[in-house]
């Protein structure tokens, strides 16, 4: 028991991984609290899940659709909220409450297309080419069901979602240090103002760094369907929450910062729920402000800390 | 201030929806809370609601196992959130966006830890507080509109104080306050705490007025953030601006509520996406340019 | 509030409401009925069915030329008064003080839900109206002291359970059943419902051993790991008090780690069966175990339509199938057969009078939801819940058999799984 909680703990967690990765880039950017993270996730899901009933498309090509659409649609929407955010007198507080807006706003046109009722995927179809391919391969037909990892049979949804996660981290990895722009964005994020000052167009960065962050989060939905059970235009608020406890235990900034806070969360939620199941929902917020209160502020970035 | 809780202390004859009015009290009584930290101090504090919720279960754990009076419960009430200040008070050291995300989960936590199921014989855990002895919601709504007042008064002291200025100071500039004197963190401490003591009462209240609750009805994010934006919508650091705020939009809500429900949420949604953008220092700010000086 | 603001209020009150008051000998036009719903949120999906169905049952009646009131001596129309929550519990609270205050409606009926019904309970209470609760079971609602409140679809939580902790105990050591795992979402509904049947077993001195024993959050939306440490106690059956969407998750769960238990019982298999299907699939309900409610099983009626003329009736009103039917539709036309028949026993539309002729009904009166039945706090006890299984027929379709009690047993039940 105790080392298949520990296995799923480490599975689940680089899912929570790719929850908060996008969130980690666009705080780290801008500054800004996108509380509306989670409904980008919720749109994700949706999208996988209408591609897959009205086209029976595999969920796994929805996940290259839903981040070049989800990226498109984050640059207009930073030109239209963040600037005129930025020059108010107190941002970063702004945008809570500017993002808690966004994210009714998302969950009210949602409900209304989508209706209310919870929806899902048969967790079989994803990666159900895959299997074709890999199955052609080997010569012979592969079977959906559980993968087993160190003599431990997972939901197969679980693995392909960790490795999505960590195709994901190298890809965000590779953008900040092997990329001009990328370059430029950690200017931004180290600097904001002396980047202003250097002549960078700190807001092109800033758009592309939100386009990013909310096409991670799409694609984190892409995979809510088999790994948070169903979906409904609701689910985004708890999504939010979760990504700020995992954003906040690893550091902000480095996208390693989030492997490591996923994987403390995803470890020590599944341990809670072994042992302790009914406590199981406080963990995230006690670790939260543990994390936030003892933590020393190297690592959470300088300005963590006032007073 | 007294036009304000002599119309509320009057309406009740004249409009029977009492709850409703009701509702407008605590949300003025909240607002004003709000107002008392972020708009004296800056802090953001989205998990308000955890004062709200510790007052409304300090005031039922005392009548349903020491039969107490409600008016001592009441006194209970305002106990159990300053308690919860306390305990949080090292929130206060960080910065932003950091503290309101602390803060947010920390009214969370006290959420699920009071709906734990394991302290089912002392909160009644996710099963819900029934208080049937003391139900008065005639007493209980005249009480409301004392918190209230009680509310504003503090709001109207922090105006005209040296305390209240120290505060201002704080959040203009923390370093040059400190060095003119002012002892930071402390005045920090008091105004939180005392904005959790206005929450406090104002959720004993609540609790005393409904008798019937569970867990997620007095913690639910929505009071936060509904008197965050009630506050910030008629203008924080006054005295009118979070009235005028709960006034109007609360009014608003309800009048769509009565007529068009249809599109509630996208409504509203919209309407605080567009107060951020268009009127980040409230509708006070209009009438503040003009040179005209708002209480 | 002092006695003199009393008075100030009675005399502004006079002065600026001057509302006639009806002579009590007078037939008034109209009955007022008034009534929440939510059209959105997390309870929409059990409250619009109630809606529609109380809807339904008012147009019949008013096209019959209303509901007959004995001490009036003729049928007199229905208005319905209704507003939308949208599963806010303050809007909620807000609304229903309206529907009593302004319009002064006649009969009181609260959305479905026992968190939207919670906020009418002392609310009815105050202003001393009788509040008809269509489903809302919270335990905390019933109460001696408290008499203005009736249950009228369903049992309270505590009841739910009684046949599929009976047949656990009584026929499960026969079959084999000797160790028992209950997992359950910590709330209200669901948290209740495990303490009963927990309780139901250990007092019943079967000989079984319950093996796990866990409350989970609700929020709960994996349970793999659950399902891991569940199969590690090893127990001939699995009960799993949860809501729709833990059922949805733990079942989808169940079947993509290849986990097979024995046996297994779920909530909302049997209440909410299409949704459940549309998101587990076929396979994945198969042997499961759940309540039967009245969608499923046709009782013998004394008053009102029976299940397949309300079905009917349903589907020729509202063909466009966007509410869908099942038992909060039952339980909405429930409530209303009940009233009907309460009204033909009053002597005038006086709340008391209301509360004495809904709780003269108690055990007298068989509608497609069963026996209606109070306790003496205005609990549901009739209208039981048996046990059913869901096995496949000879095309591999699924269908849904009463297993226990035997006296309204369709089937017999499968256990353990093939």
């Amino acid at each position: 028991m105790l080392i298949y909680s520990l296995l799923s703990g480490v599975l689940f967690g680089l899912y929570f991984s790719l929850i908060g990765l996008g969130l980690n880039l666009v705080f780290g950017v801008m500054r800004i609290v996108n509380l509306a993270h989670g409904d980008f996730l919720m749109l994700g899901a949706y999208c996988a899940f209408w591609m897959y009933t009205l086209f029976g498309v595999d969920p796994v090509y929805a996940i290259p659709v839903a981040f070049v659409l989800f990226a498109l649609i984050g640059l207009p929407l930073y030109y239209a909220l963040v600037p005129r955010l930025l020059a108010a007198r107190d941002p970063e507080m702004l945008s809570i409450i500017l993002f808690f807006g966004l994210s009714q706003v998302i969950e009210a046109l949602s409900t209304i297309a989508f209706g209310t009722s919870e929806q899902s995927i048969p967790g079989s179809e994803l990666g159900r080419s895959l299997r074709a391919f890999v199955g052609w391969l080997a010569g012979h037909d592969i079977e959906s069901g559980p993968i087993e990892v160190f003599g431990q049979s997972f939901p197969s949804a679980w693995v392909m979602s960790a490795i999505a996660s960590l195709v994901a981290v190298a890809f965000v990895y590779f953008y900040l240090y092997r990329t001009r722009t990328g370059y430029l964005t950690r200017a931004v994020m180290s600097r904001r103002d002396e980047a202003l000052a250097t002549g960078i167009d700190v807001h092109r960065i800033s758009a592309i760094a939100f386009g990013i962050g909310i096409a991670l989060a799409s694609i984190g939905g892409v995979f809510a369907p088999f790994m948070l059970g169903s979906i409904t235009p609701a689910m985004g608020v708890d999504a939010t929450v979760t990504s700020f406890a995992v954003i906040v235990v690893g550091s902000l900034g480095s996208p390693l910062g989030t492997v490591l806070g996923g994987l403390v969360y995803g470890v020590s939620y599944m341990l809670v729920q072994t042992y302790l199941s009914s406590w199981a929902n406080l963990l995230p917020y006690l670790l939260l402000i543990g994390i936030l209160l003892v933590r020393p502020s190297g690592l959470l970035g300088k300005r963590v800390r006032l007073a | 201030m007294a036009p304000v809780t002599a119309a509320f202390a009057i309406l009740p004859s004249v409009y029977s929806n009492h709850l409703l009015l009701f509702n407008f009290v605590v949300f003025l009584t909240l607002a004003q809370g709000v107002n008392v930290i972020y708009g004296f101090t800056g802090y953001l504090p989205f998990g308000y609601v955890g004062f709200f919720g510790a007052g409304a279960y300090g005031f039922s754990l005392l009548v349903m196992h020491l039969h107490a009076p409600p008016v001592l419960a009441l006194g209970a009430a305002g106990v159990s959130a300053v308690a919860l200040g306390l305990l949080l008070t090292p929130l206060l050291r960080l910065s932003g966006a950091y503290f309101s995300i602390a803060n947010l989960a920390a009214s969370l936590a006290v959420l699920h830890f009071i709906s734990n199921p394991n302290l089912e014989p002392i909160t009644r855990g996710p099963y819900g507080v029934s208080l049937s002895g003391v139900f008065n919601p005639d007493l209980a709504y005249s009480i409301a509109v004392a918190v209230m007042a009680f509310a504003l008064i503090v709001v109207v002291y922090l105006r005209n104080s040296r305390f209240g200025l120290a505060l201002q100071a704080v959040r203009e500039d923390a370093v040059s306050a400190a060095s003119a004197g002012v002892d930071v963190v402390r005045v920090r401490v008091y105004a939180w705490l005392i904005s959790s003591v206005i929450a406090g009462f104002a959720g004993g209240v609540y609790a005393w007025y409904v008798s019937v609750f569970y867990p997620e009805t007095v913690f639910g994010s929505d009071y936060s953030i509904f008197a965050i934006v009630f506050a910030l919508f008629g203008g924080v650091s006054t005295i009118i601006g979070p009235i005028v705020g709960v006034v109007l939009l609360y009014g608003v809500y309800n009048f769509i509520g009565f007529s068009t429900p249809q599109y509630f949420q996208l409504i509203y949604g919209a309407l605080i996406i567009l107060l951020v953008l268009f009127l980040p220092q409230g509708l006070i700010s209009f009438v503040k340019r003009r040179g005209v000086d708002v209480p | 509030m002092n006695h003199a603001l009393v008075a100030l209020g009675a005399l502004a009150s006079a002065a600026l409401c001057p509302v006639p008051v009806a002579c009590a000998a007078d037939a008034p036009s109209e009955i007022r009925i008034g009534h929440l719903y939510a059209s959105a949120g997390r309870f929409a999906s059990i409250s619009m069915p109630v809606h529609y169905a109380l809807k339904l049952w008012i147009d019949q009646k008013n096209a019959d030329g209303g509901v007959f009131v004995k001490g009036f001596g003729k049928k007199i129309p229905i208005k319905l008064v209704d507003y939308d929550d949208q599963s806010n519990t303050s809007t909620a609270a807000t609304l229903y003080n309206q529907l009593i205050t302004q319009d002064k409606v006649d009969i009181l009926i609260a959305d479905s839900g026992s968190v939207l019904t919670s906020v009418a309970v002392p609310i009815a209470r105050d202003h001393k109206v009788m509040l008809v609760d269509p489903t809302g079971t919270g335990a905390a609602f019933f109460s001696p002291d408290n008499p203005w409140i009736a249950l009228m679809a369903d049992p309270v939580s505590t009841v739910w359970p009684k046949p599929v902790a009976d047949w656990v105990s009584q026929e499960g050591p026969r079959l084999g059943i000797k160790k028992l795992a209950i997992l359950y979402s910590t709330n209200e509904f669901t948290g209740t419902q495990a303490n009963a049947a927990r309780k139901f077993i250990k007092e019943s001195g079967a000989p079984i051993e319950i093996v796990f024993d866990q409350g989970v959050p609700t929020e709960t939306s994996n349970y793999t790991v659950l399902i891991n440490n569940i199969r590690a106690a090893n127990p001939d059956m699995v009960l799993h008090f949860g809501y729709a969407p833990n059922d949805i998750a733990f079942l989808r769960n169940l079947a993509d780690s290849g986990v097979k238990f024995k046996g297994l019982f779920c909530i909302y298999p049997g209440l909410e069966t299409d949704l459940i299907e549309k998101n587990v699939g076929e396979k994945g309900l198969q042997y499961v175990m759940t309540y039967v409610t009245s969608n499923d099983l046709a009782y013998k009626v004394d008053f009102g339509m029976d299940l397949p003329r309300f079905r009917d009736a349903w589907s020729k009103k509202y063909p466009d199938g966007k509410v869908e039917f099942g038992f909060n539709s039952i339980a909405g036309y429930t409530t209303g057969l009940v009233l009907e028949k309460a009204l033909g026993d009053m002597a005038s539309l006086d709340q008391g009078e209301l509360r004495r002729a809904i709780f003269a009904q108690s055990g007298k009166l068989k509608t497609l939801d069963g026996t209606f039945g109070l306790d003496e706090t205005g609990g549901q006890i009739g209208e039981l819940t048996p046990l059913g299984q869901f096995t496949p027929d000879e095309h591999g379709h699924l269908k849904l058999n009463a297993i226990y009690p035997q006296d309204t047993a369709t089937g017999k039940p499968v256990y353990p799984r093939p």
